[in-house]
């Protein structure tokens, strides 16, 4: 049996490589409202996921506010392909 | 969401449940772009074909480079107010668009260019021409966002399209009255689906 990625076995940093394997770019505002997560929260795994290569995170100006948009990476993508294959040798799907 | 530890099921489900919440590609405005670019075009239709009516000159036609200025107002906007995501089918969309307005300028620096060699043209031509993209254009853009009113209404526009090329072949010249078919197309190809779309948003 492969080992889960523990990285991705969290339920908030899941859900965030979900949100984002499905879309080309989110902002943080989106990701907040489709996870239920607090800003503090999804802030500190967003940066989890950042620093494994997992997502890439611009942060730019818009006007006088910052935005914050995210984006899944190759690797993210392979990461999460992996860790899906290993769950269903789990569940013998 | 909180942080618990997740059975191997759990974590599937949520995985799949995610992906759910990102299918509504339809946001509030998606019809809006082609409300403003179907009612300036109704309005100019009229105008133009007004004006040659009162002054006999064709030079009105001129007018119809004031098309572009939707083009720069979206993109202001846009650029200042950021959508919260970009599916892939947003992306496509974008993509299919931004080829039909490389058309748009391409043709335009075709007829220049044209122009300044033979030393005359005839930029009415352009509204057959722009049917045909904007028709392809929003037919695309319908089958992609499975909106089948987009689709039949772009088929007007081909109809119209056809029909001034045809004429212009047969005729040996353009026709005032093209302008205000150009604008009776794009209003059932953009104004009523444009509705339409923002119809349904709402109740979404």
């Amino acid at each position: 049996m492969r080992e889960l990625d523990p990285l991705l076995h969290s339920q908030l940093r899941l859900a965030i490589m979900s949100l984002l394997l499905s879309v080309e770019e989110a902002d943080f505002v989106y990701l907040k409202e489709k996870t239920e997560a607090t800003a503090g929260n999804l802030s500190v795994q967003l940066e989890k996921l950042d620093t494994a290569g997992y997502i890439q995170v611009t942060k730019e100006f818009v006007g006088k506010k910052t935005r914050t948009s995210c984006r899944i990476t190759d690797t993210g993508k392979k990461a999460l392909e992996d860790y899906i294959d290993a769950l269903r040798e789990y569940i013998n799907l | 969401m909180e942080e618990k530890k997740m059975t191997e099921k759990e974590s599937l489900e949520l995985v799949s449940r995610m992906i759910q919440a990102t299918r509504q590609n339809l946001v509030k405005g998606s019809g809006n772009y082609f409300l403003v670019y179907g009612y300036t075009a109704l309005v100019l239709s009229i105008a133009i074909y007004a004006l040659f009516y009162v002054t006999g000159n064709t030079l009105w036609s001129i007018g119809w480079f004031l098309m572009f200025l939707p083009m720069s107002v979206i993109a202001f906007r846009k650029k200042k107010n950021k959508p919260l995501v970009v599916t892939y089918t947003d992306g496509m969309v974008k993509k299919v668009w931004q080829v039909i307005g490389s058309l748009f300028s391409l043709t335009i620096f075709v007829m220049l260019v044209l122009m300044f060699i033979a030393g005359k043209c005839d930029f009415v031509l352009m509204l057959p021409l722009s049917l045909l993209y904007a028709g392809i254009g929003t037919a695309i853009t319908g089958l992609v966002i499975k909106e089948s009113c987009l689709v039949y209404g772009s088929f007007v526009g081909f109809v119209f399209a056809v029909y001034m090329l045809m004429s212009y072949t047969l005729n040996g010249g353009t026709e005032m009255i093209w302008n205000l078919y150009f604008g009776l197309s794009l209003t059932v190809m953009m104004v009523v689906p444009g509705h339409v779309l923002n119809n349904k948003i709402e109740k979404l």
